[in-house]
């Protein structure tokens, strides 16, 4: 069938996309936070909202001001200034900017955050003070950070391994993830339908928690680093493997169980997980395998689980919280577990 | 009077050479100062000599209060600043034996003295005991021995010649990194380095004098690429090349200095390093290694083969065999090698992490779980580098 259905592709005259066989997928992907990973100048929804925004850190104060789908960011210590064009906007809902500045790269120094609906230190910059005008622009980008900072807010961001902006693709598209889709588009084209990438589906949740932690922060990568305190509460896959019900080998527990990568994140529904969680954490059905392991049954509530088991924790900074993805028994007063 | 005692304004480093650092008694009296005998003991002659003793130390009279502390002991065993003082001054004199055993002592009865620890080690490097050198050094830094920034060079810069001194280059390379880092760099420096860089087993003292060039240049170029200045310490490996064509390691070394930030340009000097020692089993080793860092596992695997060939022991061959084989969905096979690593090594946090991945792989999640839980313990014991967003 699926073979037929390349020989039909290859007699269209019209253009073959991924949207062509994936219509579900790429209809609604574009418009979830990762496809929304990065913003160009007159897409930037956030900077279009706000036509000046201004923040003082110590001597220095920042302005990021937008006029016709343009924005420039200032940063003056009340003698001199630096103002830098925003090109590339980092962030779906905080937004950091990557500034370009005689050939180099910077981390603004401030971000753009929802919760105060303005600028603050970019979180995981505190310590960053600066000590004249340039080095108040930001945190000098290394070749491996700037890299790592386009690899996971945009496509096609390397050429031959080096970071070649020119060619990148703001936002994560079908190519970031499933690597080979040019080659299989080309297939089929010409009627082969041997040409599938990978199958993701297919990675074991221990594999798919490494190949989301990529971006996201592997568990590795966090206990490699040595990583520790409530600010690897962004780091998902990391903390979900940290839970005592993880198990790389059961699909009931992996990152993709819990979320559609092709669609956009819904926040603030509790509920909407209930299913997963039961999915272990229920008596056994008549009709369960004999050798299917059940978790222990909350004597507490069956529904809104993670509002109990995955509390929200606030960032150092208290600018942004996220879902603890260490599945657990909170009990109160306790500290965060890391 | 004042009292005189030698080297007591050095500051830090630079060090002449490494039999010169008997400015540790500096070192050591300096925090034995803090002690100051606080409880005089009881005992009409204990008392006298005691007194007397602490009075000669302090008047520079050092042979006397030698005596006089080794008298005072004799009759009061239990005396802890007695044991301390007769230890830094029999080291000053360069008496090691006996001030390693007036320290042993002082450590009978203050088992956590990191500074006595951190001196009896270096007693021990003087007469050549230099796994137990190392350790009681090692124990010392660890209780605090190193706290203060005129101890921390003395001691780890000794830390890092014995490292060097039992084949544990990788670890000594790393010391020196700190020191280079830090703009600690001098003629002993490079030498240590070179030596480190090209595994050889030797304290500086006792490089032969017609390699001593090689060796320092190689230190040398090895520090600006440790500085970050690449051009530079690339001109100086080139200049080594040119000059010492088949000298084995120094492609290795250059490679190793390399593969942090140009992995694939350390592939490149590990494949050299072979056309020069092809039975290198630390290049076949490393070269595994930068090719399981670019996920290139069936590359890995025939040269981890080959390093393990010709050194069962080593501890990178084991480790990237294993780790490939576990990446190549041969969890069953990795295992055995990863537990070798874990025999030399048990605390090789990389052979626990690629260990929770065959468990998981294998689904034996208890046994997954039981390495994640050792990882994170592993992981706390570290520094805290800056979290990027």
């Amino acid at each position: 069938m699926l073979l037929c259905g390349a020989k039909l592709l290859a007699q269209t005259t019209q253009a073959v996309t991924c949207a062509t066989c994936h219509e579900a997928q790429t209809s609604v992907q574009p418009l979830s936070q990762m496809g929304q990973a990065a913003e160009l100048p007159g897409h930037n929804a956030t900077l279009a909202t706000h036509e000046k925004m201004s923040f003082r850190s110590g001597i220095y104060t920042y302005t990021v001001e937008t006029r016709d789908g343009q924005s420039r960011y200032t940063v003056t210590d009340g003698t001199q200034s630096i103002t830098i064009p925003i090109v590339w906007a980092l962030g779906s809902q905080a937004q950091t900017w990557v500034l370009e500045r005689n050939g180099k790269l910077f981390e603004s120094q401030v971000s753009f955050y929802p919760s105060i609906n303005g600028l603050a230190i970019t979180t995981g910059d505190d310590q960053w003070k600066p000590k004249d005008l340039e080095e108040a622009i930001g945190r000098p980008l290394i070749d491996a950070e700037a890299k790592a900072c386009f690899t996971c807010h945009s496509t096609n961001s390397l050429s031959d391994g080096q970071l070649n902006l020119a060619k990148a693709t703001p936002g994560l598209t079908c190519e970031h993830c499933h690597v080979g889709t040019s080659a299989h588009l080309a297939g089929i084209m010409k009627g082969d339908a041997h040409t599938l990438p990978p199958s993701l589906g297919k990675l074991s949740p221990e594999d798919m928690s490494n190949f989301c932690g990529q971006c996201h922060r592997s568990w590795e990568t966090v206990v490699r680093n040595h990583w520790h305190g409530e600010a690897d509460v962004r780091f998902q896959p990391y903390r979900l493997a940290n839970s005592k019900c993880f198990d790389g080998s059961d699909p009931r527990i992996s990152c993709v169980a819990c979320h559609d990568p092709h669609k956009r994140l819904v926040r603030g529904s509790a509920a909407n997980y209930d299913a997963k969680c039961l999915a272990c954490h229920a008596p056994p059905l008549p009709t369960d395998a004999k050798d299917a392991v059940h978790g222990k049954v909350c004597p507490k509530a069956k529904s809104d689980c993670t509002s109990c088991h995955m509390p929200k924790v606030a960032l150092p900074n208290g600018l942004m919280q996220f879902s603890d993805h260490e599945i657990r028994v909170v009990k109160t007063g306790e500290p965060y577990p890391n | 009077m004042t009292v005189s005692m030698p080297n007591t304004q050095r500051e830090g480093w630079p060090i002449s050479n490494d039999r010169k650092l008997r400015g540790l008694p500096a070192f050591a009296l300096f925090l034995c100062f803090s002690l100051a005998a606080t409880a005089q003991e009881t005992g009409a002659d204990f008392d006298g000599i005691a007194a007397n003793a602490e009075a000669a130390r302090k008047q520079g009279n050092i042979e006397a209060a030698t005596q006089l502390y080794a008298q005072a002991v004799a009759l009061k065993p239990q005396w802890q600043d007695g044991w301390w003082f007769l230890g830094v001054l029999q080291y000053q004199q360069n008496e090691f034996v006996p001030a390693h055993d007036a320290l042993s002592h002082y450590l009978e009865l203050k088992p956590e003295a990191g500074a006595a620890l951190a001196l009896r080690g270096l007693c021990e490097f003087e007469t050549e005991q230099y796994p137990e050198s190392l350790r009681d050094l090692q124990h010392g830094i660890e209780l605090g021995a190193a706290s203060q920034p005129r101890n921390a060079d003395i001691v780890l810069y000794h830390e890092a010649l014995l490292l060097t001194r039992l084949g544990r280059f990788e670890e000594a390379i790393g010391k020196y990194s700190a020191f280079v880092k830090q703009g600690k760099v001098n003629e002993d420096l490079t030498t240590g380095i070179g030596l480190a860089g090209l595994r050889m087993s030797l304290l500086p003292r006792d490089v032969d004098p017609q390699r001593a060039p090689f060796v320092a240049m190689t230190g040398g170029a090895a520090a600006m690429i440790m500085r970050s200045e690449m051009d530079s310490g690339r001109e100086g490996f080139e200049e080594i090349f040119k000059q010492f064509p088949n000298a084995p390691n120094v492609h290795y070394f250059y490679g190793y200095l390399l593969f942090p930030t140009d992995p694939a340009a350390a592939i490149g000097q590990f494949k050299q390093e072979l056309a020069v020692a092809p039975k290198s089993a630390i290049a076949n080793g490393m070269l595994g290694w930068a090719y399981v860092s670019q996920g290139a596992y069936a590359d890995a695997m025939p040269v981890a083969e080959k390093a393990i060939a010709e050194d069962p022991s080593l501890t990178v061959g084991q480790l990237v065999l294993g780790k490939a084989m576990v990446e190549t969905d041969n969890p069953s096979g990795g295992i055995p090698h990863l537990e070798k690593v874990l025999q030399s090594e048990p605390e090789n946090l990389e052979a626990h992490l690629t260990l929770v991945k065959a468990y998981s792989k294998l689904g034996r999640k208890d046994d997954a779980r039981h390495e994640r839980l050792t990882c994170l313990d592993l992981s706390r014991g570290g520094t805290q580098p800056r979290v990027t967003p």
